[in-house]
């Protein structure tokens, strides 16, 4: 072959050798998970440049930047020996913490699902993935369930710190560990339904469309509208058939999982709701689903 | 074991196009050009053949492998090079080559190697840790040929390879395609409306035209004839043709232009003596070669055994449209 130093010009070809691999291969249960650890990494930019890292970090921070506040509100409180009442003081706490950041979770879920599905579209990329040995429907549920696993983690987190901080600045670290323990199962029950039904809804928008201010702009209006209309309905109040239409926007479902799990009564806002707390559940769980069918539909049919 | 085999293949698209006409065509190992103009139906052989798109009627195999039920055994087997851009301008060579490594089922430290080695294999060295974004065209066409051989596949499907290349960088692609099928016996099917590049590296040729298939044979028996020559003049067309046919030549009228046989590189010479000897204004002297209407059209120096198998299965009628779903 040619004797050419392999390095006279960038980009020319030479002939270093082609091996051909006999190792294993791992198959479609590797590809998802591939998928789902590429699509994770991608929501948080992992690997990519500074500029795609920059829409996660600040949403993250925003997320986080409550509970290091009350922490650090508590760190302040026990310098001054004011942790015995601090222990049982109800700031912003594990109930409702999630409703305060709703709306920085939503910008998230705008700014970064499209990252994903739109992207793989806009550049072409769904024939390369659709040209291994995975079927559509591997490849839709490995980017969905990363999203999700991503949308997770972002609302995770601020409440790992704020159990953290509520324990361990504690003077009675025992005691307050099991005062707090029972805020664990609620606290990840909420955090699943935030995760898969924000996660889900605008992965399924950002599905249909490639064009990411599009995408955008739909997730944004898909949580507003509905709101919305909700409020409308609180507004007028009392009628019964009214009252269930709360369940179109998903903002007034988690309030209503919410009440549930923490085991709470809905704001003062709903006092006309007479839905029992399981029909918000329900709700979510059948808009998850439909959510789920729409985005297998769409790369079943999608022409590449 | 053929490579391809397909029978009565067809495909019609919601719409009425019909990309795929009753295609039956037998291809063994080595490397194929899969020739045809524009809308001949290339693109969509390839992707029934990937799976990609479902057959309105008729079967294949690869391997042996059907592909209306077989597509990941299949997809396993075979490389896929897309003619569209298909690569995340804010991804480099190498995230985007293991990525879909993985994707192919290779072990994360497999996929880091042969990355590694196949972005070596196809020319790019340092730059493959940058932005794709900020690569030109012949190294994005290297990216998209490593992502299809980074698995290390039985089979590559190959869209227009040189799509967008200057020409040298058309020469270099054309040399890789041509080491990759024949050093390391990986199949390779080149899909392509540049007969002229075609030739230099396939050893087979199948033509299709209007999702029928044309012609399947070695290369041999369609260069044998190496082209045209359209000569243009005012004026004094007859003594033309009259001339250039007492020197010896093979000429046929077609329209303004006078077609001459090229056997060699005599007729040049023997044309430009006769339009001075004749006083002719010429208007136009130009070589058509391997225009695919030439190389198919009723040939009377190419008549050798391997004309048109499959002439008769295209012309079977093809079954009537059934509705299409959807």
């Amino acid at each position: 072959m040619s004797t050419n130093p392999p390095v006279t010009r960038a980009g020319s070809i030479y002939d270093l050798g082609y091996r051909r691999y006999e190792g294993p291969r791992l198959g479609r249960a590797h590809a998802i998970r591939s998928l789902i650890v590429h699509s994770f990494r991608t929501t948080y930019g992992i690997g990519r440049s500074g500029r795609a890292k920059a829409a996660p970090i600040i949403f993250g921070a925003m997320a986080i930047l409550p509970a290091v506040i009350i922490v650090g509100g508590l760190t302040i409180a026990a310098r001054f020996g004011f942790d015995r009442q601090l222990d049982d003081a109800e700031l912003i706490g594990f109930n409702n913490y999630y409703s305060s950041v709703t709306a920085i979770v939503v910008l998230f879920c705008a700014a970064q699902a499209p990252e994903l599905f739109g992207r793989d579209q806009r550049h072409g990329v769904l024939a390369l993935y659709f040209a291994r040995a995975l079927r559509r429907s591997d490849y839709a549920l490995g980017r969905l369930i990363g999203f999700m696993l991503a949308v997770l983690v972002m609302v995770l987190v601020p409440m790992v710190i704020l159990f953290l901080g509520r324990v361990l600045l504690s003077i009675d670290i025992g005691r307050a560990f099991g005062n707090n323990l029972p805020n664990v199962p609620p606290v990840f029950a909420q955090g699943f339904v935030i995760a898969t039904l924000y996660g889900g809804l605008s992965m399924a928008v950002s599905a249909f469309s490639p064009r990411r201010a599009y995408a955008t702009a739909g997730i944004i209006a898909l949580f507003v509208l509905p709101g919305l209309v909700a409020g409308i309905v609180i507004g007028i109040g009392s009628s019964t058939v009214g009252t269930w239409l709360v369940l179109v926007s998903p903002n007034t479902i988690l309030d209503g999982t919410n009440a549930l799990f923490f085991d709470r009564s809905l704001g003062e806002e709903y006092f006309f709701v007479t839905i029992p707390g399981w029909a918000f559940l329900l709700a979510a769980v059948v808009e998850i689903a439909l959510v789920v069918g729409l985005i297998l539909r769409r790369f079943a049919r999608i022409t590449i | 074991m053929s490579l391809i085999a397909t029978d009565g293949l067809t495909k019609r698209y919601p719409g009425g196009i019909t990309a795929l006409d009753g295609l039956s065509v037998a291809i063994e190992p080595g490397i194929i050009g899969l020739v045809g103009s524009n809308g001949a139906g290339k693109r969509t052989l390839l992707k029934v053949l990937l799976g990609l798109l479902e057959p309105t009627s008729g079967r294949a195999t690869i391997f042996d492998l059907d592909v209306a039920t077989r597509g990941i055994a299949i997809r396993e087997l075979v490389g896929y090079m897309p003619e569209h851009d298909c690569l995340p301008p804010d991804a480099s060579a190498t995230d985007v080559v293991s990525h879909l490594a993985l994707i192919s089922g290779l072990p994360r430290t497999a996929a880091r190697e042969r990355t590694a080695e196949v972005l070596r294999h196809v020319g790019l060295y340092e730059e493959r840790y940058r932005a794709i974004g900020g690569y030109s065209t012949g190294m994005k066409q290297r990216v998209k040929l490593a992502q299809a051989l980074v698995h290390d596949p039985r089979l590559l499907l190959l869209d227009e390879p040189t799509n967008g290349l200057d020409p040298a960088g058309r020469d270099e692609m054309l040399e890789l395609i041509h080491r990759t099928g024949s050093e390391f016996g990986i199949a390779v099917i080149v899909a392509s409306h540049l007969l002229g590049e075609i030739e230099r590296v396939c050893d087979h040729l199948v033509a299709i035209e209007g999702g029928r298939l044309l012609r399947s044979a070695p290369l041999g028996s369609f260069t044998e004839r190496t082209g045209t020559l359209a000569v243009e003049v005012e004026d004094g067309r007859e003594a033309l043709v009259e001339r250039l046919t007492a020197r010896g030549l093979r000429v046929v009228v077609d329209g303004p232009a006078v077609l001459v046989d090229l056997v060699d590189e005599t007729p040049f010479d023997i044309v430009r003596d006769v339009v001075v000897e004749l006083d002719l204004a010429l208007v136009r002297m130009e070589q058509r070669r391997h225009r695919l209407e030439d190389l198919f059209r009723d040939d009377p120096t190419a008549g050798n055994g391997a004309s048109a198998p499959a002439a008769p299965a295209a012309a079977a009628a093809p079954p009537p449209p059934p509705p299409v779903a959807r």
